[in-house]
């Protein structure tokens, strides 16, 4: 499960000011549910997970992993973890074997553990006519399988999605929507992060809005239909967005 | 730390340079292939054309021009003319008509002329003219082959003579000269070697490393893909050291291929060139050594250039990022072409130029343990600190993720008003002053010296920089305020001399080391020790070498000329100054001097907020030079001076740590930042 507690993340400016990218973030995703960081470019969702896939230190507040602290236990929370995002790269000269092969064993799993998920995986995706085949000749849908295949590799129990479809597609798009649902059926904890409202209505248990760095609200979208008394999302989201006043007020059409 | 995930990652590296073709190329197929084509592919064109040049041969026209037709000159002229018919590839024609009209259309290519004269022993010398062109390769082969026939004929001629005489042929042979060469054609070879492979070997190294780091870390973030291998349960540090083991093997790969080449290839051309071949060959035992003494310097440069590309946000940056360090590591690989310098304990302390040295020192068989030990020993710490380096790097988010820099932008001063202090504007003051020295200063000193001192400070250091400022029209408290004219506190003036003549001490001594590697020019001593031996009384000479440097150039560089570099970065117009005040001094020898000089003004004044820091620093930095040479006679500076100039290198040790202790108290002291 995700734990996430008033989480600041500042970045320095060259005038020697910081910008708040992060400001007193919280909530929670549990096992077999799908929650969905929901904001538009810039509002801080990339900056909340890469904090959470410690790749960023948070200058206050806390996060953890399967109850693994974020800044103390950044190994065990890597290994509880699976991330992918929509625009990841992939080693153009390795095959998909060989790549899926590399990120197992760095995650520590044992070489016939990685043969025998990746078969299956392989099944279950359609991938067994090129997994032997170099990268680079592989068409965009193929890669994303791979990058797919990669993330669960250690059969992490939380799944951190940045912007999964951006970038892709539509028919690449639906492999990973359908592979986020499939992960929320095996019990896996999973958090999603995307400025698409439709993705957001169509996948989410719960729907964290996040504007400028700030949580605006967060609960599921019968919950924030009701507070609001609006039907669509994008309205709902305008709606919190003018609530909260944070200076920029937006009017609907502007989405 | 898992040693093992290091593994992992070093291993799919490898897969991967290995498939990568440019990799695969600059690394393996380029040196395999280089050198024979170079070595051997020339040589081969080179004999093979001059075998071509000679089977197309020549023509000689010999034209007798002999007064005295008598016998024995009717003897020399058919021996002479045998000599040349018997000459393979050449045709020797007896005074053609239209001599010169052939000659012009290259019909012939050489005119052998005799004439005689009566020597004053009564025996005829005869007088041989060649006539060819020596300008072509042609010419010049003739010329040899019609010399050698000649002296040829000659012989023949004396033996003759001396026959007649009854005289023995050893009668005109007292001296015989043999070479007896105490050193081995392994010797031989090796000091050729030596001179140039130290410098092949290290340029093979840095660009080998250079190709795989840029593509390490830089390539991964242009690739995308950093960010996933980073979310991977591999620790920083693992990536750290399986990225650097790969640069360092690949690195060690490429001086292998290197070597071996090097050495199959000039053995082979050896054999080729007639030369006595075996011996010549690089003995296993040296090999080994040198490939033991590469390791250092391999780990140093994998380190630095992962340190680089961990730096840039993509290939192309890494790889601008990188070529200074080519550069300096070309140069100092350059110091094996130097004839005199030999290895020695203190230079096996200076990087890259350590292994060169000591690369030589092996070719020819004349290394010494100790050597060996220096040189692999203080590459080592050099590397642990390069290693250290690259792993805070990739701890650093503001690293890691690196977005566009502004660099460029116009730097805010407080009295900023019209947006002058910024970096161009900078490099236009520096230029006019630059040249104004150049053409005025030096014009000046060269009348008198030491009034020229005086104007060149007072006129052009001084005076433009005020003018300037009135130009802004900035008032005189702002004009103390941006030249941080401030009073500084006595805890540190207390401390600046202390600074000053530590760093001093320091700075003579990195001086001295540049001398011993680049000796400087006699011409070049004669005129700075010129400015020091001014018949003038001391108290003039202080002044104009001590004091009025410390104000004038302090005020034009740490004052003035910093703050156009000022932004967000501490150490940027500090370096940035430095390097300026270092080029200002229009002397290649002490560049690295005054630019340490600089950095460490420009950090006294921003530092503690006062320019007076650095004008008492730089004062008494001159002073002590002035005071070196004027007392180093003295007896009571035996102990620190040798022949009469040059402090015993020893010294450096004190005299760094009191700098790092004054230096330690300075920072401590000026803990609060100046608010500007």
């Amino acid at each position: 499960m995700i734990k996430v507690q008033s989480l600041v993340k500042e970045f320095p400016k060259k005038d020697g000011t910081s910008f708040r990218a992060v400001d007193e973030v919280s909530f929670e995703a549990a096992h077999g549910e799908i929650v969905c960081l929901l904001g538009v470019n810039g509002a801080g969702k990339t900056t909340t997970m890469r904090i959470l896939s410690t790749i960023f230190q948070p200058q206050s507040g806390t996060a953890q992993i399967e109850g693994y602290d974020v800044l103390t236990q950044g190994d065990m929370v890597r290994r509880n973890l699976g991330f992918l995002s929509g625009d990841t790269g992939l080693y153009m000269r390795l095959t998909p074997r060989e790549f899926v092969t590399y990120f197992g064993r760095l995650f520590g799993v044992g070489d016939d553990a990685i043969k025998a998920r990746l078969n299956e995986m392989a099944g279950i995706l359609d991938m067994h006519d090129f997994l032997d085949k170099k990268m680079e000749f592989l068409s965009s849908g193929m890669k994303q399988k791979v990058s797919i295949v990669r993330s669960i590799i250690h059969d992490p129990p939380v799944m951190i999605f940045d912007e999964p479809t951006s970038g892709l597609d539509i028919l690449t798009a639906r492999n990973i929507i359908s592979f986020i649902r499939s992960c929320k059926e095996r019990g896996k904890c999973v958090l999603f992060s995307t400025h698409i409202m439709r993705e957001a209505e169509r996948l989410a248990d719960r729907i964290v809005m996040i504007h400028q760095g700030r949580v605006l609200a967060q609960g599921t979208l019968e919950q924030m239909r009701a507070e609001s008394g609006l039907s669509d999302l994008d309205d709902i989201f305008v709606y919190y967005v003018n609530q909260a006043g944070t200076g920029t007020e937006v009017a609907a059409h502007e989405f | 730390m898992n040693f093992k995930k290091a593994l992992v990652i070093f291993r799919k590296e490898i897969l991967e340079m290995l498939r990568d073709r440019r990799t695969l190329f600059a690394t393996i197929v380029l040196p395999v292939v280089l050198y024979p084509v170079l070595f051997i592919g020339f040589s081969a064109i080179m004999s093979r054309q001059t075998e071509v040049l000679e089977k197309r041969g020549s023509s000689v026209a010999l034209v007798d021009s002999l007064s005295l037709r008598d016998a024995a000159s009717r003897e020399a002229y058919n021996l002479i003319l045998g000599g040349l018919q018997a000459t393979p590839y050449l045709t020797t024609l007896e005074a053609p008509p239209r001599l010169e009209q052939l000659y012009a259309n290259k019909d012939i290519q050489a005119v052998v002329t005799l004439t005689d004269s009566l020597a004053s022993s009564g025996f005829p010398t005869y007088k041989v003219g060649i006539r060819y062109d020596a300008s072509g390769d042609q010419g010049r082969m003739l010329y040899g082959k019609l010399e050698k026939s000649l002296l040829q004929s000659a012989q023949t001629i004396i033996a003759k003579r001396l026959s007649e005489l009854q005289v023995e042929q050893d009668y005109i042979k007292p001296l015989v000269i043999r070479q007896i060469d105490s050193s081995t054609d392994a010797k031989k070879m090796g000091s050729v070697l030596g001179m140039i492979l130290p410098y092949i070997v290290i340029l093979m190294l840095v660009t080998g490393a250079s190709v795989v780091a840029a593509d390490l870390v830089a390539g991964e973030k242009e690739r995308r893909t950093l960010e996933t291998l980073l979310v991977s349960s591999a620790t920083r540090g693992e990536i750290v050291l399986g990225k650097y083991l790969t640069i360092f093997t690949m690195a060690m790969i490429n001086v292998v291929i290197n070597l071996v080449s090097i050495s199959f290839s000039v053995s082979y051309l050896v054999t080729q060139l007639g030369l006595e071949a075996g011996s010549v060959k690089l003995p296993i035992g040296s090999f080994l050594i040198l490939l033991l003494a590469m390791v250092p310097l391999a780990t140093l440069f994998s380190a630095l250039l992962l340190s680089i590309s961990t730096f840039s946000r993509n290939m192309k940056e890494a790889r601008t990022y990188e070529q200074p360090i080519m550069m300096a590591s070309m140069l100092m690989g350059m110091v094996s072409f130097i004839p005199s310098i030999q290895i020695s304990n203190l230079l096996a302390l200076v990087p890259v130029i350590n292994i060169a040295l000591l690369f030589k020192a092996v070719l020819i068989g004349e290394w010494q343990l100790s050597h060996l030990l220096i040189t692999v020993g203080s590459t080592l710490l050099l590397d642990v600190f390069a290693i250290w380096l690259t792993v805070r790097l990739f701890r650093s988010e503001a690293v890691l993720f690196r977005t566009e820099d502004d660099s460029g932008g116009i730097r805010t001063v407080k009295t900023n008003r019209r947006g002058f202090f910024n970096p161009l504007n900078a490099l236009v003051y520096f230029s006019l002053a630059l040249a104004a020295l150049y053409y005025l200063g030096s014009k000046w000193q060269a009348q008198d010296l030491m009034k020229g001192l005086v104007q060149t400070q007072l006129v052009l250091i001084l005076l433009p920089v005020l003018l300037v400022l009135r130009f802004l029209k900035l008032k005189s408290g702002e004009i103390r305020q941006v030249l941080r004219l401030r009073v500084p506190k006595l805890k540190e003036l207390a401390l600046v001399p202390f600074i000053a003549i530590s760093a001093a001490i320091v700075v003579a001594i990195i001086g001295q080391l540049i001398n011993q590697i680049f000796p400087f020019p006699k011409e070049y001593l004669e005129q700075m020790s010129k400015l020091f031996e001014l018949d003038r009384p001391l108290w003039q000479m202080f002044l104009v070498i001590a004091v009025l440097p410390g104000i004038c150039e302090e005020l034009l560089f740490r004052g003035f000329l910093l703050r156009f570099f000022e932004g967000k970065k501490f150490w940027y117009p500090v370096l940035a100054s430095a390097a300026l005040f270092a080029i200002f001094h229009l002397d290649p020898f002490r560049l690295l001097p005054t630019f340490l000089l600089g950095t460490l003004l420009g950090w006294l004044t921003l530092r503690s907020g006062s320019l007076i820091n650095a004008m008492l620093s730089h004062a008494l930095n001159n002073a002590f030079a002035l005071f070196i040479i004027t007392y180093a006679a003295k007896p009571w500076l035996k102990g620190l001076v040798v022949d009469g100039e040059n402090l015993h290198y020893w010294v450096v040790l004190p005299a760094l740590l009191v700098l790092a202790a004054a230096l330690w108290a300075f920072n401590k002291i000026t803990a609060t930042k100046e608010v500007s």
